[in-house]
């Protein structure tokens, strides 16, 4: 059976690459259709305020325009967790929150109409600050929710859904300890990852028929189409909700929340009876849609000398912004990456979910993992530090081995049987030369005049690449060629195309044989889709699974007719063949011309296997400007096995963009608590990488087969992101001699900690 | 009544443009038929010509999503007005593909052979900037890939692959 | 984009004339680069009635140098800058500046009085009606400056008053420290004015009738020194956070003249008149150097997030004087 993969590990030309590189491949904007609306959102001028009034006479007599939609025209939509948020209220949370909604003929119309409309209201105090908005003097969001804090548990999870992170008993760790550190970090910049194509949506609703519910078709951007529907359904209650996904230009986990400008041109669509597309703009991208949450840690920890953490205790606040849909599951899921990277008997760990007056907080890769371990790192180092620790040791000795377990997001205790990471991290460190640099905590790695270069690592594993369920269809055919019926949409990581490999594999068919089924609801099964880690072997398994029921129906069908038992039959390019006798074979078209065969793949969730991403970066800092740059990343990774090279190739590289290691260093989402604006929500003033500033990024892959599917793989893609930002937060701590507790290091935020120690050494 | 005002206001204005090879003529004007005042080229290419491989991703010509090559040279086509056209002549994605056999322009076969892109929205702009480059210089260096393309805003961050498959096009003798 | 009548101008003449008829309700369009981004945000409090294209106006897209001056017509772009061999030769200073404004795509678009032209980048003045804008601040004649209490780190740290949005234009920095002036025409015929006393804190001093037509500059003596440097939080691409631009003439070992010129620290380009009368007649070393870095920024006076960028522009005038040295 050992026979070579044909595709999976090689290098195969992704099946969209000819569509990209020729401008043929359609992302949701390029659709179009007769009679197509195009929708906009007047949005408010006011952080926390209650509408009086809003006057739209004058938007509704240009010509054209065939719809103006107000709290009062729509449906008492809402969700969220709790389910307060409505998807147009008579209060405004946040400046840029929808207030109303206009469709018309043309783009042009729709700005006349735009520039028209008149609001009145009745401003209230905002806040901003996670744990000023906790205080019973601070104004609340929401009538339903006390002093702005959230519930920390999502049912979604289960009745259990971990929630705060509590287990030992952290008194008698802290006695265990050596030393004790207590500080604050945070990683509240709120990055945007900003994928290149802005969310937007086309929706056409149609009236009940038949006996049949109203319905709407949506055709979507994102990666995750069921989920999509799940989340609407949950919104528009009796509605039936069909989403077709098309190219996804980038998400990084945010397109998933979509359902506002889905909802908004449902609506609009709805109330013209006609197709209706609502692409955001740029800004609004930036400025009303999703951010990453922001995280704050005020904790304690303990360590011994040999880097046992003891205990670790404390409060972890959590901004989510005017509303939460996923930030409880965010939460969950960071409590249980937390365990993965450290070990320790004793926590206490108390999570806040908080709402502010800004746009909301969503899904960003990484998924709370990275938000949390971006404060906790930083708390940790500086326990090693009085103990003298290196942090390469410290990472390597607490990240999570075969037979250790954790408390995963459903609040069950998992044990770990994945493999040793060691390897990589070994290599990662002798690649990246950390020995030969590391020259103790808060010391330079080299000093050149004012310049100063220093090192940091970071770590990150997740045992979501086994969540949720997946299905999936395999369908031969009598050609010898097969569709694979699955509910993915190609989001950039060539997974897709992936997916097909795997059939190939599977049933020894060229690559080329194989096609994907549109990604439609109505036609696919279920599938989670391509969220956290579960690409590789979530949804790889089912499909996996789907191929192999396929051709195990194939052999049960075309074992009589060669005279053998299913068992004793093996197929390769469309031919049936006796193992034993490979002469003796059949061709597929002995199913009958006129017959398919389909075969049912599903995966069912396991938490009991982690990935794991190592970043080590070299840094040099101006003392003078306080300007950082950044010299060199190394990546190291075990994947098990390498399903698309050049694929994975491209995942590590983007450890720096979409709100990796340029969160730590540039990137940030500006909120003005004076004003309440978002102030850098245009991609002149919000700042991105641009190919003048690319670092040599090293990459080290081992392939040491996982107990996953028959690929042995778990992939590694969405975590390339996570262990970066606190690796540049202690690399800029040890070139300039002072711990950084905040991101991103800007030379306003670096000058004044330098000049503060040089005051302080002076006197 | 100044003199201008009789001379631009009442006739229509034609627009002749080329994209591709191909000729275009639009009058500019407010109805749905006509090019408005205010419309940019990146909305002609896409709406009226019917090219949707130019994206639009922020408008404010900082991405480089929409960029096409405006008599040869690389512009953003979301910052240009239709009705400042006139005369023209503008390649965009689709026009890179040898009109007689077929064939991917031998950029675009490299981006294909080096998967230089993920999720694929900024990677008409990087090809055409890169064409403008090697059409200039087919002999870029590296350095100089990295300069021609430093207006292309890419999150999934493929400019490393990108700069491989320009390079395994550019003629540089090392 | 909202529409607006559209006018293709053939002359300079005639674009005054139809500047004047519009009263202000009119505006220039160049290479549009900024002009349209204006637009889009809907961010002034009169969107405009119309919109005048000059790119076909004759006469207006040139660069010539001789021995004694250097003349650039308004509408040359930022590329033909960058690539002109008579500027990168003599002029780097120049070339440079023109280098480092945005990516190869706008530069191909965007024009050298466009540059100077352009509107301030103050993140309120620019917050874009799409998402609850425009806001209302002292330039646009309602209001305060939302700077002075609100976030402004990349604000005016010199010579702050009324709105301290800073010169967005990196040319205008160099050719500042050329000794440049522009020739704008209106409808009383032409005047000159030098590129630094184009900006005001709370408007230009060319008025809405009157159109830039080009910019000169004395030639610089062969033994000239030139530098022009930009900190970014990126390379280039973005705007200032500061720029330092210096030209600089040694004789017998001695500082004959020089000009020391910030950019992105004040309503316009910053002339460190300070530093320059203290180097004059002194050897240039890292001591003098020095000790001018600090004197460019003696008079900075900053808000409560920007006194980083103070640093920053010592920095800058250090190395470029060390680079002369």
């Amino acid at each position: 059976m050992a026979r070579e993969h044909r595709y999976v590990g090689k290098n195969v030309i992704r099946r969209d690459a000819e569509d990209i590189v020729t401008g043929r491949a359609k992302y949701v904007n390029d659709l179009n259709f007769p009679d197509l609306l195009i929708g906009k959102v007047f949005r408010s001028s006011e952080p926390h305020a209650v509408i009086k009034s809003i006057d739209k006479t004058a938007a509704l007599k240009v010509p054209g325009v065939k719809a103006v939609l107000t709290w009062e025209d729509v449906p008492d939509w809402k969700t969220g967790v709790p389910e307060v948020t409505r998807v147009l209220d008579k209060k405004v949370r946040f400046t840029g929150d929808a207030v109303a909604l206009i469709a018309a003929e043309t783009e042009e119309a729709a700005d006349e109409a735009l520039s028209l409309i008149k609001v009145e209201y009745e401003k209230l105090p905002p806040v901003y600050d996670v744990e000023e908005a906790l205080k019973p003097e601070s104004p609340d969001l929401y009538d339903e929710i006390k002093n702005n804090l959230l519930p920390s548990v999502d049912p979604f999870f289960g009745p259990d859904c971990l929630s705060d992170l509590i287990m030992g008993d952290v008194e008698s760790g802290f006695s265990e300890a050596d030393v004790i550190v207590k500080d604050t970090f945070s990683y509240e910049n709120i990055p945007n990852p900003i994928p290149a194509e802005q969310p937007g949506v086309i929706a056409k609703w149609e009236e009940s028929s038949g006996g049949a519910p109203e319905s709407v078709t949506l055709w979507v951007s994102n990666q995750f189409p069921h989920l999509n529907r799940m989340i609407l359904r949950s919104i528009m209650r009796k509605v039936d909700v069909r989403i077709i996904g098309n190219h996804c230009g980038g998400s990084f986990g945010t397109k998933l929340m979509s359902w506002q400008v889905q909802c908004y041109a449902a609506l609009l669509s709805r109330a013209a009876l006609k197709p209706v597309k609502m692409i955001y703009s740029k800004e609004e991208h930036i400025a009303a849609f999703v951010l990453r949450p922001g995280s704050r840690l005020r904790a304690k920890v303990g360590m011994k000398k040999d880097g046992t953490v003891t205990a670790v205790s404390g409060d972890w606040f959590v901004d989510t912004g005017y509303y939460s849909k996923t930030t409880q599951l965010q939460v969950a899921v960071g409590c249980g990456e937390a365990q993965i990277a450290v070990k320790s008997k004793n926590w206490n760990l108390k999570t806040n979910i908080v709402c502010t007056n800004r746009n909301a907080s969503g899904i960003v890769r990484g998924f709370g993992g990275q938000e949390l371990k971006c404060c906790l790192f930083p708390l940790l180092s500086r326990a090693m530090e009085k103990l003298d620790i290196n942090p390469f040791d410290f990472f390597k000795k607490n990240f999570i081995r075969p037979g250790d377990g954790y408390y995963w997001r459903d609040g069950v205790w998992y044990t770990y049987r994945g493999i040793d990471f060691t390897k990589a991290i070994d290599a990662g460190a002798e690649k990246f030369g950390w020995n030969e640099k590391w020259k103790g905590w808060l010391k330079p790695a080299s000093v050149n005049g004012v310049l100063r270069t220093g090192v940091g690592m970071g770590i990150h594993g997740n045992a979501d690449v086994g969540e949720d369920v997946s299905e999936a269809y395999v369908r031969i055919h009598p050609n010898g060629g097969a569709v694979l019926f699955s509910g993915v949409s190609e989001h950039g990581t060539g997974q897709v195309s992936n997916f097909m490999k795997m059939v190939a594999d599977v049933l020894r068919i060229p690559f080329e044989k194989v096609t994907k089924s549109p990604t439609d609801s109505l036609v696919n099964p279920n599938e989670f889709g391509p969220a956290g880690s579960r690409g590789t072997y979530a949804i790889g398994s089912a499909v996996i699974n789907a191929a192999e029921d396929a051709r195990n129906k194939l052999f049960e069908e075309l074992a009589p007719k060669l005279d053998a038992k299913p068992q004793e039959l093996d197929t390769e390019d469309g031919f049936v063949f006796v193992k034993d006798d490979p002469d003796r074979k059949l061709h597929w078209s002995k199913m009958g011309y006129d017959r398919s065969i389909t075969g049912f793949g599903v995966f069912e969730p396991d938490f009991t296997l982690s990935n794991c991403m190592i970043s080590f970066v070299e840094v040099e800092v101006n003392m003078e400007t306080g300007q950082t740059r950044l010299l060199k990343v190394v990546n190291s990774t075990d994947v098990g096995m390498v399903i698309d090279p050049p694929g994975l190739k491209g995942q590590l590289y983007s450890c720096l963009g979409s709100s990796g290691i340029d969160s730590a260093l540039f990137e940030e989402t500006v909120l003005d608590p004076y004003t309440g604006h978002i102030l850098n929500a245009n991609l002149i003033d919000y700042k991105w990488r641009t190919s003048l500033e690319l670092p040599p990024i090293e990459n080290v892959v081992f392939e040491t087969p996982m107990d996953s599917h028959c690929f042995h793989a778990v992939g590694v893609g969405e975590i390339a992101t996570s262990p970066g930002p606190s690796a540049v937060l202690m690399a800029v701590s040890n070139a300039t001699g002072s711990w950084i507790h905040e991101y991103p290091v800007t030379p306003e935020r670096l000058l004044k900690i330098i000049s503060e120690k040089t005051q302080k050494q002076d006197r | 009544m100044s003199d201008f005002n009789n001379k631009k206001s009442d006739l229509p204005v034609t627009v002749n443009i080329t994209v591709n090879g191909e000729g275009f003529s639009f009058e500019a004007g407010e109805r749905k038929d006509q090019v408005s005042s205010s419309e940019t080229l990146a909305d002609t290419i896409r709406n009226r010509v019917g090219l949707t491989g130019t994206k639009i991703s922020c408008n404010h010509g900082a991405c480089g999503a929409c960029t096409v090559l405006m008599n040869g040279k690389p512009v953003n086509s979301c910052m240009v007005l239709t009705v400042e056209c006139d005369g023209s002549s503008i390649t965009t994605i689709e026009g890179l593909k040898n009109k007689d056999t077929g064939a991917l322009d031998p950029l675009q076969q490299s981006f294909v052979d080096h998967t230089a892109f993920q999720c694929g929205f900024c990677t008409p702009g990087m090809i055409l900037n890169a064409k403008a480059l090697l059409d200039e210089k087919p002999g870029a260096t590296p350095d100089d890939v990295k300069e021609a393309l430093s207006g292309m805003f890419c999150r999934c961050i493929s400019h490393y692959q990108v700069i491989d498959a320009v390079m395994a096009v550019s003629k540089e003798k090392d | 984009m909202r529409a607006f009548k559209h006018i293709n101008a053939e002359s300079v003449e005639e674009t005054i004339n139809i500047l004047q008829h519009y009263k202000g309700k009119a505006k220039i369009n160049a290479g549009g680069s900024d002009l349209l981004l204006v637009l889009k945000d809907s961010i002034l409090p009169e969107y405009p009635e119309a919109v005048i294209n000059i790119k076909n106006v004759p006469g207006l897209d040139f660069i010539s140098c001789n021995d004694e001056s250097v003349e650039i017509g308004a509408l040359a772009t930022l590329d033909h800058i960058c690539r002109s061999s008579l500027l990168s030769q003599k002029y780097s200073i120049l070339t440079d500046a023109a280098k480092s404004v945005a990516g190869p795509q706008i530069r191909n678009l965007a024009t050298t009085g466009g540059n100077l032209m352009q509107d301030v980048r103050c993140w309120y003045y620019r917050y874009s009606a799409k998402i609850g804008g425009p806001v209302k601040c002292l330039r646009k004649g309602n209001g305060p400056c939302l700077a002075v209490k609100g976030d402004n780190r990349y604000h005016a740290v010199i010579d702050g008053k009324k709105c301290f949005a800073v010169c967005p234009s990196d040319m205008a920095t160099a050719l500042t420290a050329l000794d440049a002036v522009v020739t704008v025409a209106g409808p009383d015929g032409k005047r000159a004015v030098p590129v630094a006393d184009i900006y005001n804190p709370l408007d230009k001093n060319i008025k809405g009738d009157e159109l830039l037509l080009k910019i000169s500059f004395p030639a610089l003596s062969k033994n000239s020194m030139q530098r022009f440097v930009k900190f970014t939080l990126r390379k280039p691409v973005d705007y200032a956070v500061v720029s330092a631009a210096s030209t600089c003439e040694i004789k017998d070992g001695m500082v004959e003249d020089i000009r020391i010129v910030l950019g992105a620290v004040s309503c316009r380009p910053y002339r460190a008149k300070a530093a320059e009368d203290f180097l004059k007649g002194w050897m240039l070393d890292e001591k003098t150097a020095a000790i001018a870095a600090e004197k460019a920024v003696e008079d900075a006076k900053p808000l409560s997030k920007n006194a980083y960028k103070v640093d920053i522009a010592k920095s800058l005038v250090k190395d470029i004087l060390f680079s002369f040295c």
